[in-house]
């Protein structure tokens, strides 16, 4: 996409997002993503921006979905990545072998949902959800998005990894850290419908996840834009000792290096000649790190009013942890990035 | 040197951490967190128990830092109802202590302490409140923000001017205790905090509060002196603080990496983890002696703020780097577990009772003042 459609697309996601994100950004982190706002993104077209047309989605290329992910993902990155759950995960994983499912989660008619904790640091083995050849039953827990139509799970012994449709019933875990617009859930299954998408269930959401380096940085950027934003602005008009916080010399410097920092990555997401897989995972590897002590910055320099939802900076600070941990792999990131730059499987000891 | 605790500080530390196991249950710690509820039955219960001893300042220390190695929330909450009774042990008059600080040494009452205003935290002197006198009496007006246990505290110590800065900011300020239920003082809990969320905080308002005069405590215009004297101990508690949240993310991520290792996954232990968790160990190792050499001084009543600056500063900082590397080693299981919470609770640590930039002011300002006088 030329650079002028990027920008024209980024206006395009800003108007929406002022109009129809501003106001409830406190309502949809207290409360979830709510019906309404699914079918809002999928009308703008951007719930499944990168899913081919001929499954419902706008197909738009990868530069205007890494714009559309980054620019949600300012505003409130459960929202980026609700779309980027839709638009890549479920759209990649599901793809020809049910094309309805696809439409009809493109179109907001049905939520879908993944579980892939079983390939992110810290997981256990996969246990509870069986598959008996007639039917599958059990539970799953750590499901990302937790009140789904659609459940994409492996199964416990076999590995494989099935499309579940219907026969669902969640329960919202305690989990208030991350993506609280989308939230983290325990499905228990009771389902006939079903269709195997894989035989080796892990070794699909690895390839999967890992081909979503530069989306991941676009909602990594999102969130340190967002955090850099409200903290420029906050930091001109409070004053502490008469003279506004952006005054003192700690708090602009760091704010300059992280917002070069920011401007920097955003160029190399947007170079649209960025083609090799090592590039790609270093932008990503950056891109989690600044929004992780960009959204700890913001936060501390809002002192108290930081700590609080209402002034909207914590969610980044929570947000950005989160991403690290429930979107990315980051120790498979640094061995996947070391065997790049050494040319043979390193740092794994 | 010793680097021993006394055997009286070890049998108090041995109880914390025993009540801890017992009254602070990850389960419960979920639901008041969740809920943003104040565990008052816990906090009756340390002061039944006697885990809750303020009249032996060590004892606190090491039992503040035992609960909150368990759950900040729930151990903030046991252990400050008596937050800012320093001011009136300190510089207040012997009726105010038999009035005020008895019912809270027994837990009976709950006080709290009210500088902080939605103008200005780190600039105390900046306070607009104001207590004008009345003949027998103040009207105060203004308010106050992010006050702990100010939705449920009885009393509070609190910071207002009595009269014009003569030049100096800090001049013309004064300390009274004002009681929670005087007409035409409201207080809103505040609630949606990041972490912490088993504690009470509120906004205070006062419109025409009449505070009897025999309230002002210590000297009129001294109140900035007090304040100051008061943030010197309160610091090192928060330390105390700091440094439970780091150990209980240290004993976390061991048990963590203990259970992979038990269950065949030792390779999973690479050395870049092994080298997290030294660091971790390290800091909360460092924060630890920092803390206990500033508290040395000052419960011997030779307050060095420097190093209690220093103690808060690095300990904070221990707290939210060890919390944030616990949930990178931990990952999924840590996320859905207690670690998420640590992780929210440790930032206010940089923050409350003085943010991480003041303490490095005052360290520098310190120092540098030490030079140029020769010392």
């Amino acid at each position: 996409m030329p650079s002028e459609e990027q920008d024209i697309l980024k206006s395009a996601v800003q108007e929406f997002a002022q109009k129809s994100l501003l106001n409830n950004l406190l309502k949809l982190e207290r409360e979830g993503i709510d019906d309404s706002m699914v079918r809002a993104l999928a009308t703008q077209g951007f719930l499944g921006s990168r899913i081919p047309e001929k499954y419902g989605g706008s197909g738009i290329d990868q530069s205007g979905y890494l714009v559309v992910l980054e620019e949600l993902a300012t505003f409130s990155p459960s929202v980026s990545a609700l779309v980027m759950l839709t638009s890549s995960v479920f759209a990649q994983l599901v793809g020809d072998m049910d094309p309805e499912a696809v439409r009809r989660v493109a179109s907001g008619e049905a939520m879908a949902s993944v579980a892939f904790d079983s390939i992110l640091e810290g997981n256990t083995t996969v246990e509870g959800l069986k598959e008996s050849g007639k039917s599958m039953t059990g539970e799953r827990k750590h499901i990302l998005n937790a009140n789904p139509d659609y459940l994409i799970s492996e199964a416990e012994g076999s590995g494989f990894l099935y499309l579940i449709k219907g026969g669902i019933e969640t329960k919202e875990e305690d989990q208030i850290l991350s993506f609280r617009g989308i939230k983290l859930g325990t499905a228990r299954v009771n389902c006939s419908t079903y269709v195997k998408l894989a035989d080796n269930g892990k070794k699909r959401l690895a390839e999967v996840m890992d081909s979503l380096d530069l989306e991941i940085s676009a909602i990594a950027l999102g969130i340190s834009r967002g955090a850099l934003q409200k903290v420029i602005e906050y930091t001109k008009v409070r004053k502490t000792f008469d003279k506004p916080l952006k005054d003192y010399g700690p708090v602009a410097s760091t704010i300059s290096k992280l917002m070069s920092e920011q401007r920097v990555l955003e160029m190399a997401l947007h170079n649209q000649e960025i083609e090799e897989e090592k590039e790609k995972l270093m932008i990503k590897v950056l891109a989690v790190d600044l929004a992780k002590r960009a959204s700890k910055y913001a936060l501390q320099f809002h002192g108290g009013y930081g700590y609080i939802e209402d002034f909207g900076v914590e969610k980044y600070y929570r947000d950005a942890m989160g991403l690290s941990i429930l979107l990315q792999r980051s120790r498979s990131d640094n061995q996947r990035l070391a065997k790049e730059i050494f040319g043979e499987k390193s740092g794994y000891l | 040197m010793d680097f021993d605790f006394p055997e009286d500080i070890v049998i108090a530390r041995q109880k914390a951490s025993d009540f801890a196991k017992k009254e602070i249950k990850p389960e419960d710690a979920r639901v008041y967190d969740k809920q943003e509820k104040f565990p008052d039955d816990l906090r009756k219960k340390a002061f039944e128990l006697g885990i809750v001893d303020y009249t032996n300042p060590w004892s606190m220390l090491v039992t503040i830092e035992e609960l909150c190695r368990a759950d900040a929330g729930m151990g903030i909450a046991a252990t400050v109802s008596l937050f800012g009774a320093e001011v009136i042990m300190l510089f207040g008059s012997d009726e105010q202590k038999q009035k005020y600080l008895g019912s809270v040494q027994t837990g009976k009452k709950i006080m709290g302490l009210a500088v902080t205003e939605s103008g200005g935290g780190s600039d105390v002197a900046g306070i607009k409140t104001t207590a004008k006198r009345e003949g027998d009496k103040f009207i105060v007006n203004g308010s106050k923000m992010f006050i702990t246990n100010g939705s449920i505290a009885d009393f509070f110590v609190m910071l207002v001017r009595t009269s014009s800065p003569d030049g100096k900011r800090h001049h013309g300020l004064s300390t009274i205790v004002v009681e929670a239920d005087l007409p035409g003082f409201t207080k809103n809990k505040l609630s949606g905090k990041l972490g912490v969320r088993a504690t009470n905080t509120a906004e205070l308002i006062l419109s025409n509060v009449e505070v009897p005069a025999g309230n002002l405590i210590g000297e009129e215009g001294k109140g900035f002196y007090y304040i100051m004297t008061f943030f010197n101990i309160s610091r090192a508690y928060v330390a105390a603080q700091a440094i439970g949240i780091a150990q209980g993310a240290l004993d976390r991520i061991l048990s963590h990496l203990g259970n992979l290792a038990k269950s065949g996954r030792s390779e999973e232990i690479t050395e870049e983890i092994q080298f997290l968790v030294a660091d971790i160990a390290t800091r909360v190792e460092a924060s630890r002696l920092l803390t206990y050499k500033a508290a040395s001084f000052l419960f011997q009543f030779k307050p060095n703020p420097t190093l209690t600056s220093m103690a808060k500063a690095y300990a904070s900082e221990t707290a939210v780097f060890a919390t944030e590397k616990a949930l990178e080693i931990t990952g999924v299981s840590g996320i859905t577990g207690d670690l998420e919470r640590f992780f929210r609770d440790a930032k206010i640590m940089e923050i409350w009772e003085g943010t991480s930039e003041i303490e490095k002011l005052i360290i520098s300002r310190n120092l540098l003042k030490e030079a140029s006088e020769g010392n």
